[in-house]
């Protein structure tokens, strides 16, 4: 009995001694975490990512945090109030898209707020056409944009939707200036208002997402909600990390063929144009550094012992950590590509 | 498929819906509160048994929403607040637990109905869905408004509080993601900050239905150990299920309607029993009894907004589309689990849809035994004596507005706002049905107006889209109509 009592303190004091420098950490961090995020939906990829990692956290940590999907204008609100670090938030590259376009309530989150880690990556935007379209790529609907076809593309404007359209009013530019003035935009709104834009015959082109749309590509050519991918945005070193069997009945190989470098959307007339769209933390400009520094710590060990990969491979997203630092510059740069294409294509309209 | 069912199974879907009633019947919470709240366990529970939790959830949620909507007056979710158009004022003569069991019954057929409809005929009916354009989805959002007429005690005013209901609704961004322009309008300048994301419907109609009727209680006086005993809830107030039976073709009539309504995505849960009410009243015998405790209204309402949750599946499991709110989160639950949904799912995925099925039949049933045999104490809620019961609701609506959108202290300010607006209201003549109507529905009418005219051009789209623009024309007509005839019948009566 004596024993086994000594067993299991030396025990207890092995796991206290091994768990020191993360509960050295916690003392840093308040005991509960608000994970704010810039949607109000609980079923979406934000969401998704953001409770994959707080729940990560939350054990390595030893505090509780909790996701909540206020939406982004009240995130980044309650998030301008509390310096404290009981609010932290999770959003994507619309933080930044958003204050590109002008949208009301996106401010410069680079002025704003402290950039936190990236987390993952959502490589799922794309372009899509009805089964029976005349185009078979994006080689041919920039084609008919230089020959005065107006090509018009259903998207959510202002943000991770509209950047893929700009780009392709931007590649038209570069490659027949003028072209560019026939590609226009069908605002709609959520995912399914674009597949109805498609079937009503009021869009040529729409924008939607590999998991949301995937299963309408393998449907009957003559079923009259079938549709094509022609573009998928993200970057090639990204899809590749994706699953060999892809998504349903598409395979990560013909995924490849419809992204970067095979399906070509130039950018400046020699490297193509690309989107990834990551998660990301953003913390209160006047928070404690140290919070933040432990939030980073705690990832970085989080990520080498590899469980949270494979949990967020499974909900088909990519792992992408980057601590602040180096996602603060790597999301920078993406901002000024994207908004140069923006400025690229506002000039002369 | 039978070694899905096992005891873990049956008894998600059984506390499921045990926790989704309780959800619903708090004012301030919903079913998609519950599944949002539960969606998290799905990923160690696995697919099945994660989907027989939240299908439970779901199921309990929307029934239990009745619960207040007839013994205290305020809806628990959105999709009951035509419950208590009749409901209340049967609590109020003494009849609460007659009309809980016409809801509960109601509740049941309507589920059961969608259920068959969702099994027999998803793909079919999301092909028939998808021709459903932005114009015929304005004219169904339109229809379902003209109860604004129909509800009204004065009919220009009853209009005049449904269009001041539209107006309010639209104050806020003209949302993006709705495929607005992201500008705010209808806003006073200086209040930006709190605007900005507008009202929620939520504290909105806690405030217009709880908080308000607290105030009036609170003018008029309640005294101390006053316990509502001329509020029978028993023998004086005998369920016959004769009553179920004469309303047989409302029923049927009503769960379609509900089912249909949750087919079209966007149009909203809500639409789905004021169009079932709608009808019922305009082809009803008697319509000048509605609204003041016609069980009719009750069996309409209830059975269209459980006629919800089967049609809901069918966009979401046959074109990947969520059909309601509470459905979207449902696709969280599909991909934690990397299950894609879409127009291939049911083919691909027999055995999850079957368990689908199954657990929507035991939610149901389970939600009717439960809910049917526990009726007596639910109703025991009316003679709790009002100065304790009115500071409980009190803090339950507080709480389920500080709660709706996960913690917005301005939704609190718009339930104490909206409750003064509703007391005061009806000083000046306002009507609240048509205005809470008017701002359910004024979101959705908008965008879908708009869009319309962006997408198609001009007004004459409206009559020329289709022959279901059409068929939606003459509903349209045949109500409004019948809403004038019976004001002039009304009125004739009267002199």
């Amino acid at each position: 009995m004596n024993i086994t009592r000594r067993t299991l303190l030396a025990a207890a004091s092995a796991v206290a001694l091994l768990a020191q420098p993360m509960i050295a950490q916690a003392q840093d961090l308040p005991r509960n975490m608000r994970l704010v995020i810039g949607s109000k939906s609980t079923g979406g990829d934000t969401y998704q990512a953001s409770a994959m990692v707080a729940d990560a956290l939350s054990e390595k940590l030893g505090i509780n945090i909790k996701v909540d999907a206020v939406g982004s204008s009240e995130a980044f609100k309650v998030l301008s109030r509390d310096k404290r670090g009981t609010t932290i938030m999770m959003f994507h590259d619309q933080a930044y898209l958003g204050h590109l376009y002008g949208v009301t309530g996106y401010d410069d989150i680079f002025a704003n707020y402290n950039i936190g880690p990236t987390v993952a990556i959502n490589p799922g935007n794309a372009y899509l056409v009805p089964a029976d379209s005349p185009y078979q790529s994006m080689d041919d609907i920039l084609q008919a944009a230089a020959d005065g076809t107006r090509v018009r593309v259903a998207i959510q404007p202002g943000g991770v939707s509209e950047i893929g359209f700009s780009a392709m009013k931007n590649a038209a530019k570069v490659m027949n200036p003028g072209s560019e003035e026939n590609i226009v935009a069908v605002n709609t709104g959520s995912q399914s208002d674009k597949n109805q834009a498609m079937w009503d015959d009021l869009a040529d082109v729409i924008n939607g997402s590999i998991q949301g749309n995937e299963q309408f590509t393998q449907l009957p050519a003559d079923d009259e909600k079938a549709m094509r991918f022609v573009w998928i945005t993200a970057r090639p070193e990204t899809l590749e990390q994706a699953p060999e069997a892809g998504m349903g009945g598409t395979s990560r190989d013909e995924m490849l063929k419809h992204a970067s470098p095979e399906t070509s959307v130039t950018l400046d007339g020699n490297e193509d144009f690309t989107f990834d769209k990551e998660f990301f933390m953003l913390f209160n400009k006047d928070m404690d550094p140290a919070i933040s520094e432990a939030i980073d710590a705690a990832l970085t060990e989080i990520y080498d012992a590899g469980d949270i990969q494979t949990r967020q491979k499974e909900a088909f997203f990519i792992p992408n950590f980057l601590p602040s630092d180096e996602a603060k510059a790597h999301l920078q740069a993406k901002r000024d590509t994207y908004g140069k294409v923006i400025e690229q294509i506002s000039q002369g309209n | 498929m039978l070694e899905i069912i096992t005891p873990l199974f049956l008894s998600l879907i059984v506390g499921g819906t045990l926790v989704g009633i309780i959800f619903g019947a708090i004012p301030g919470m919903t079913a998609t509160m519950a599944v949002a709240v539960c969606l998290p366990l799905t990923y160690s529970l696995g697919l099945e048994n994660g989907l027989a939790l939240l299908l439970g959830l779901y199921v309990g949620g929307i029934s239990g929403g009745l619960v207040p909507a007839i013994l205290l007056g305020i809806p628990g979710t959105p999709s009951s607040i035509t419950t208590t158009f009749d409901g209340y004022p049967m609590a109020q003569r003494g009849e609460g637990e007659k009309a809980l069991r016409i809801g509960i019954v109601s509740s049941f057929v309507g589920g059961i109905i969608s259920l068959i409809v969702l099994w027999l005929f998803a793909p079919t009916l999301a092909d028939f869905a998808i021709k459903f354009s932005y114009v015929e989805k304005f004219l169904i959002i339109f229809f379902a408004m003209t109860v604004m007429a129909a509800l009204s005690s004065d009919m220009l005013m009853g209009v005049f509080s449904g269009v001041l209901g539209v107006f309010v609704s639209l104050i806020g961004t003209y949302d993006i993601s709705n495929g607005g322009n992201g500008e705010l309008r209808l806003i006073p300048p200086g209040t930006e900050y709190w605007l900005e994301s507008g009202f929620s419907l939520l504290p909105v109609l806690i405030g217009l239905f709880g908080l308000a009727a607290i105030l009036e209680q609170a003018e008029i006086g309640v005294p101390k150990g006053h316990s509502a005993k001329d509020l029978q809830v028993g023998p004086k107030s005998t369920f016959s299920f004769a009553i179920i039976a004469r309303n047989t073709f409302n029923l049927i009539r009503s769960s379609l309607i509900g089912t249909f309504v949750g087919i079209l995505p966007g149009v909203g849960g809500s639409a789905a029993s004021i169009i079932a009410y709608t009808n019922a009243k305009t082809f009803s015998k008697t319509p000048e009894n509605f609204g003041k405790g016609e069980p009719a209204g009750i069996v309409a309402s209830e059975s269209g907004n459980n006629g919800l949750t089967g049609g809901a599946l069918v966009p979401l499991l046959s074109l990947g589309i969520p059909g309601d709110s509470t459905t979207a989160l449902l696709i969280g639950a599909f991909t934690l689990q990397g299950i894609q949904v879409g127009p291939l799912f049911i083919g691909n995925n027999p055995v999850t849809w079957d368990a689908m099925i199954v657990a929507m039949l035991i939610a149901n049933v389970a939600m009717f035994v439960m809910m049917y045999f526990a009726i007596r104490y639910f109703a025991l809620v009316v003679t709790i004596p009002k100065h304790i019961l009115f500071p409980v609701i009190l803090m339950m609506c507080v709480i389920g507005a500080y709660t709706i959108n996960y913690g917005i202290m301005f939704d609190v300010w718009t339930l104490l706002i909206f409750g003064v607006f509703g007391w005061l209201a009806g000083k000046i003549g306002i009507e609240i049905a048509p205005f809470i109507i008017g701002f359910i529905l004024g979101p959705s009418a908008e965008v879908y107006f708009v869009k319309s005219l962006e997408s198609f051009g001009d007004l004459t789209i409206f009559f020329t889209k289709s022959w279901i623009a059409v068929v939606l024309w003459l509903l349209i007509v045949g109500s409004v109509a019948g809403s004038v005839l019976m004001a002039r019948k009304q009125r004739r009566m009267s002199e």
